[in-house]
């Protein structure tokens, strides 16, 4: 008796197993999808609203939202789509999509951009490009914004900086007259700008630097940043953050924001996401593009992807791109612009379509300036860890010409792996 | 006739220590419902550790990424473990962080240890439990705490640090202060365990022996030689051994503070299959990096292993 109730037990455990390894049963209702994006603060609200517009507007397809923070997106894509369990549709960090592409978890999208009603005809470039590897392309922008200057107007004019500097000696000569150092031990207690050295926004600020000189980290597969142009910009800006202590050293993206927020610098580089900090924060700001280098007024943009998976069916796969077509319809890319606060992905909406939001009407004015981050390559985890040691070394002081050829050797590896 | 003989023959003598046909039969009945009751833990380590190992073997010989296609690709996983220069980075990191870590732990366990095992200690109980705690948080929670004490903006180490004329700076940004940031950390959140363990094994040392040595004008230090330390042998080991283990397969905390960094200063093997598997999605490579850390892992356990055993038997 004992061992038939201890085997039953068993074999209920067992059932009950089985049945929590296999997944659903599909039926014949309308295609469902389920959507991974990380879009928490407002841009969640409207991504949501345009989403519940989309179910209500047909009987066929009914998209599943699920938000995860983006970090959480990518930790857990790869186990979800090995076990079969992953999501339709996905959002994720435009710079993240060429690895995933490239291992073949994402359905290739050239047949839906060469489809007319796709209304991906006039999205920008930039942001296209970044949904390409090797030619093919394999997602659809929802984000693509160059990164900009958010700086407080409230410290400007204490500092009687009534400009915004245009170049980079203005840049730098501004940053001066903003730091103050009141009690003369050397740590200035305000810095006039806060240049993050490493990690999150550094990722695209250095860039943006290489490029406004003229410099570049990689041109068709080859490892482009031992150069003259990149070598000059390393030396300025590390003379300008130690001799002139414009800007504290050491510091990433994370701690840039927390630097601003607290007042304790008159500008910082960003994305949208620092309007509603500086605005949770009661500082008063404005927006203005990053200044010119010494050859071109570039900004390096930070893209957001989404992306099909392998997962879907046929069906589903059509029904993915019917959503994606309706997302970037004209009426949906103005309300998706001006709730999240990114300018507008398609060049053919008229700047006064999106006024009504200042943050968007000034990013939207500098968005031609934005160059995609390291589009199709797949490595990028490697680029850019040797990125942030070139500029972190670099700022602290080292030999840049050593750390150039170092930085090329590594990105030229991890272009070849 | 046959009746006479009958009972001669069903005569058995007891068998020595009772009956031995009874015993085997309860024997193997008992080993059937061990097993039965063994068999839900059984079937959860088989689907969790047996086959997930099994299956990384597998894959380290293909060129996984986890979905899609994969291909055989023999050993050329295990060949780039031992050419690649990012993975000679990390066994140097992990390395460091064993020496900066395993010493420390156990040091300051078997310390509190001898310490808090004396009865004359004052509120012995309050601080065993206090020592013990930390052990009981969760890493990623342990890490986040620390980072923020240690902060150079908001951490209130170092606004007490600095009230006292010592400028800390940011710990977790210096590639020289880094790694020891985050080895100290696990020694604060692990040593725990390890003191608990100590403890047990000094409580079982028999007091008759400190008598006798006391009798014989054994000083305080004679004893811990002579009597304390032989007779923790056993414990060091199991210590050690697990200490080494953590250290090797560290990676919660430098995953939450540094996530590797500053530029690769705390980049261990795990954090660097960790990499490889997750953000390059490269599983083949992955697991055949796992593998090998797996074997490093059981060689160095068998070599302490072997040599605690040996003094053991040397002592006895």
């Amino acid at each position: 008796m004992t061992r038939t109730r201890i085997l039953t037990g068993v074999a209920a455990t067992l059932a009950l197993m089985a049945a929590g390894c296999s997944g659903g049963g599909e039926d014949d209702g309308p295609v469902e999808l389920t959507f991974w994006h990380g879009y928490s603060e407002a841009d969640g609200d409207v991504l949501e609203e345009i989403v519940a517009d989309f179910n209500a507007s047909q009987d066929d397809i009914t998209i599943n939202t699920e938000l995860k923070t983006w970090a959480s997106i990518d930790d857990t894509l790869l186990t979800a789509l090995s076990a079969g369990e992953g999501p339709g549709l996905v959002a994720m960090p435009a710079e993240r999509l060429p690895v995933y592409a490239s291992k073949g978890a994402f359905a290739s999208l050239d047949d839906f951009y060469a489809d007319e009603s796709s209304n991906t005809a006039n999205l920008v470039p930039g942001a296209v490009a970044m949904e390409e590897v090797e030619g093919e392309k394999f997602g659809v922008p929802s984000g693509f914004v160059p990164l900009a200057v958010y700086y407080n107007t409230a410290l400007f004019d204490a500092a009687g900086v009534t400009e915004f500097p245009q170049t980079w000696d203005e840049w730098v000569s501004a940053s001066k007259q903003l730091t103050v150092d009141e009690d003369g031990d050397g740590t200035p207690e305000q810095y006039g700008v806060v240049l993050p050295d490493h990690a999150t926004v550094a990722n695209g600020l250095w860039p943006s630097l290489f490029y406004g000189n003229g410099g570049d980290i990689v041109d068709g597969g080859t490892a482009v940043i031992d150069s003259p142009e990149n070598a000059e910009t390393l030396e300025f800006w590390s003379s300008a953050i130690n001799a002139d202590q414009i800007s504290p050293t050491g510091i990433d993206g994370i701690g840039a924001d927390e630097l601003f927020s607290g007042g304790k610098a008159a500008m910082t580089v960003g994305g949208p996401w620092m309007a509603s900090i500086a605005a949770e924060n009661e500082i008063d700001y404005a927006i203005a593009p990053l200044p010119a280098g010494p050859a071109a007024q570039a900004a390096s943009a930070i893209g957001i992807s989404m992306a099909v998976t392998v997962d879907t069916s046929d069906a589903e796969q059509a029904a993915a791109e019917e959503f994606l077509a309706y997302f970037l319809n004209e009426e949906n890319s103005v309300k998706w612009s001006l709730g999240s606060g990114w300018p507008p992905l398609r060049t053919d909406i008229p700047a006064d379509a999106v006024a009504e939001n200042p943050t968007v009407a000034a990013l939207t004015e500098i968005s031609a300036t934005g160059r995609p981050l390291l589009p199709g390559v797949v490595n990028s985890v490697d680029v850019l860890t040797a990125i942030d040691e070139l500029t972190q070394r670099a700022v602290a002081g080292e030999d840049v010409a050593t750390l150039l050829a170092e930085a090329q050797a590594e990105i030229q590896t991890a272009l070849d792996d | 006739m046959s009746a006479d003989h009958v009972p001669v023959r069903r005569y058995r003598p007891p068998a020595p220590l009772g009956g031995r046909r009874r015993a085997t039969g309860s024997q193997s009945g008992r080993n059937a419902k061990a097993l039965l009751f063994l068999t839900p833990a059984l079937i959860i380590l088989g689907l969790f550790v047996v086959w997930p190992m099994i299956s990384a073997l597998r894959l380290s010989f293909t060129d996984a990424s986890g979905f899609g296609r994969e291909e055989w690709v023999g050993l050329e996983n295990y060949v780039k473990v031992f050419t690649d220069s990012d993975v000679f980075d990390a066994v140097t990191n992990t390395a460091l962080y064993t020496v900066l870590f395993t010493p420390t732990a156990v040091i300051a366990a078997l310390g509190l240890a001898l310490l808090l095992n004396s009865p004359h200690m004052p509120f012995r109980s309050f601080f065993r439990t206090a020592l013990f705690v930390p052990f009981t948080i969760s890493f990623a929670v342990a890490a986040f705490a620390w980072s923020y004490l240690i902060d150079p903006q908001v951490g209130l180490l170092n606004y007490w640090l600095r009230g006292m004329g010592v400028q800390m700076g940011n710990v977790l940004e210096d590639p020289q202060l880094a790694m020891p940031a985050v080895a100290f950390v696990a020694v604060w959140k692990l040593f725990g365990f390890y003191f608990v363990i100590f403890l047990a094994g000094l409580q079982d040392i028999p007091s008759s022996l400190y008598e006798a040595a006391r009798i014989d004008g054994a000083g305080p230090w004679a004893r811990l030689r002579r009597i304390t330390l032989p007779l923790l042998s056993n414990t060091m080991a199991f210590v050690l051994i697990f200490a080494t283990i953590a250290a090797l397969q560290t990676f919660d905390q430098i995953y939450v503070m540094t996530g590797g960094g500053p530029y690769g200063h705390t980049q261990t093997v795990v954090m660097e299959i960790y990499e490889s598997g997750f953000r390059k999605l490269d599983i083949g490579f992955a697991s055949a990096l796992s593998y090998v850390l797996l074997i490093a892992t059981l060689i160095l356990s068998l070599v302490q292993f072997v040599f605690f055993g040996r003094r053991e038997k040397d002592l006895s």
